[in-house]
């Protein structure tokens, strides 16, 4: 081997080190940002509840972002989540006809898993990409038109106009559309189960197995999800920079962002479920 | 006597492209002093960097005695109103309606109630005569509505320091003209300090009481306006003249 082959090799190498250290200084500062975002976001709610804060926002923003997230998510949550239960349905009971044919038990440990699992995680993965890419967008679109700067300069912190109410009302409605959609799926399950497998319905609608934690697991992942969206996306869009194109990407990032933070939130209080109730499902 | 805004050696780069390279500049109270320069040549970096929208690498910037390149957010505060700023595009809040844009400064740093707020929002609309859109959208109004709107924001905290970012771009001739006027007439009836980023030469020649010439991240020249036209400097005369081709070395063209 040549020394000139060696030292390309070399230089080749330091660039990859370089990149990846890059990268990792990038990924840190941006984490410490998103803490930053956080942070700010619970200190904009303690200064609104405790010393009624001139926020400055126009009157009735929370209900208007309530409206925004949660009436306007509703067909959207309907139509996926009732369309993923009967999908689901009729997969499991398709199986159980081949193998035992038994579908007994299946009703109310299917209600078990929405409860617990699929109505939280799903409802908060459809709202990750539909009221995530919308508060992205939006805040993204200030950002790079100045607005926010604007908001600056009219002694307006950013966060507190923004994010906060968008905060407040997405755990309010995401915790509304996650009873909604587990609703949804469960009976679009029951129907399909009745209609397609001749299953009992009052075989399948048996609450018997559900207790108290499942129900605690449905309202800590719902309020978990409904904080974590509109914080991902808010930062996101806040980051937005250069024209249109910022705005593409901060959209995009808000999408995968939140959806990553639903998926890993779920695993995380799905695990800490477990170690609590001492490995009971 | 020391100036009323004073940039000491200011750099600053963005992901490693330098903007500014070590740039100085004083602005006296109550002048009309205008930034021209070509695009991306740092104009409107430089007017962000005194009110805490962006931040210098290095150098110093101060304002009436006191410091203002490190000051935190929450100080900036009262630095903010005493000098505003008219955005380029005009960044009204597009969820609000004319009359609530001009109330939100009043209301975050007067602390003014609303209903208060609003009244004199509505008053501060009539003096640039838009009264009858007060209860308009941004997105209702034309652009030169809304850059008088936009004003109308900015001299709602009645500042020392008005920063205007461009604010004859995309406005016809006419609109154009009255901007201007205002902007002379905040000077000689308030003492209004002004700092104008523009391109548009008729403008600058009209009513700027000083021009400050950037070129390659630094002032290249500071002049009266007829100092300007007379200067000899090969580089502003290529400016002036609008030639494209000269000594100016314009990255990108």
């Amino acid at each position: 081997m040549t020394s000139d082959a060696h030292g390309s090799r070399a230089g080749w190498l330091h660039r990859q080190i370089e990149d990846v250290g890059v990268a990792v200084v990038a990924a840190g500062r941006a984490a410490l940002a998103l803490w930053l975002v956080t942070i700010g976001t619970w200190a904009g709610i303690v200064r609104w509840l405790s010393r009624r804060r001139v926020h400055g926002r126009p009157h009735g923003e929370i209900v208007r972002q309530m409206h925004a997230i949660g009436n306007r998510s509703l067909v959207f949550i309907l139509v996926t989540l009732g369309f993923l239960g009967m999908v689901m349905t009729y997969e499991a009971c398709l199986q159980l006809s081949r193998v035992t044919g038994d579908y007994s038990q299946f009703g109310s440990q299917f209600l078990r898993l929405v409860i617990s699992d699929f109505g939280p995680t799903l409802t908060g993965l459809m709202l990750a990409t539909r009221v995530g890419a919308g508060i992205a967008a939006e805040i993204g679109s200030m950002k790079v038109t100045e607005q926010i700067d604007a908001l600056r300069m009219s002694g307006v912190l950013p966060i507190d106009y923004l994010i906060v109410p968008r905060f407040l009302a997405s755990l309010v409605m995401t915790l509304a559309l996650t009873v909604f959609g587990s609703v949804v799926m469960y009976t679009a399950g029951g129907l399909t189960a009745a209609y397609s497998f001749g299953v009992n319905p009052a075989l399948f609608f048996d609450p018997s197995s559900i207790r108290g934690r499942h129900i605690v697991l449905l309202v800590v992942k719902a309020v978990a999800f409904g904080a974590a969206i509109p914080v991902v996306a808010g930062f996101c869009g806040l980051r937005a920079r250069g024209s249109s194109e910022g705005v593409g990407w901060a959209t995009t990032a808000a999408v995968i962002g939140g959806s990553l933070a639903v998926i890993i939130l779920d695993f995380a209080i799905s695990a800490i479920g477990l170690v609590v109730t001492g490995g009971e499902p | 006597m020391t100036a009323f805004i004073e940039y000491k050696g200011v750099t600053k780069a963005f992901a490693g492209t330098p903007v500014l390279r070590g740039m100085n500049l004083a602005i006296d109270r109550g002048e009309v002093m205008f930034i021209i320069g070509t695009s991306g040549v740092g104009k409107s970096v430089t007017i962000k960097h005194l009110i805490g929208l962006l931040r210098i690498d290095r150098g110093e910037i101060w304002f009436d005695g006191q410091r203002v390149d490190q000051l935190a957010e929450r100080a900036l505060a009262p630095l903010r109103k005493r000098i505003g700023m008219v955005f380029q595009g005009s960044t009204l809040f597009d969820a609000m309606t004319l009359a609530e844009n001009v109330a939100l400064p009043l209301r975050k740093h007067q602390r003014m109630a609303w209903p208060a707020a609003l009244d004199d929002a509505r008053r501060r609309l009539a003096r640039v005569y838009m009264a009858e859109h007060a209860d308009r959208y941004p997105a209702e109004l034309s652009d030169g509505m809304r850059k008088r709107a936009a004003i109308a924001r900015t001299l709602a905290l009645d500042p020392e320091v008005v920063l205007f970012d461009e604010p004859t771009t995309g406005l016809d001739p006419v609109s154009a003209r009255r901007i201007d006027r205002l902007i002379r007439e905040l000077s000689a009836t308030l003492g209004v300090t002004a700092v104008v980023v523009s391109h548009d030469l008729t403008s600058t020649f009209a009513i700027a009481d000083r021009v400050a010439f950037l070129y390659q991240g630094v002032v290249h020249a500071v002049a009266t306006p007829a100092e300007l036209r007379a200067s000899a400097d090969p580089i502003v005369q290529q400016f002036i003249a609008g030639k494209s081709s000269g000594p100016m070395e314009t990255p990108g063209f």
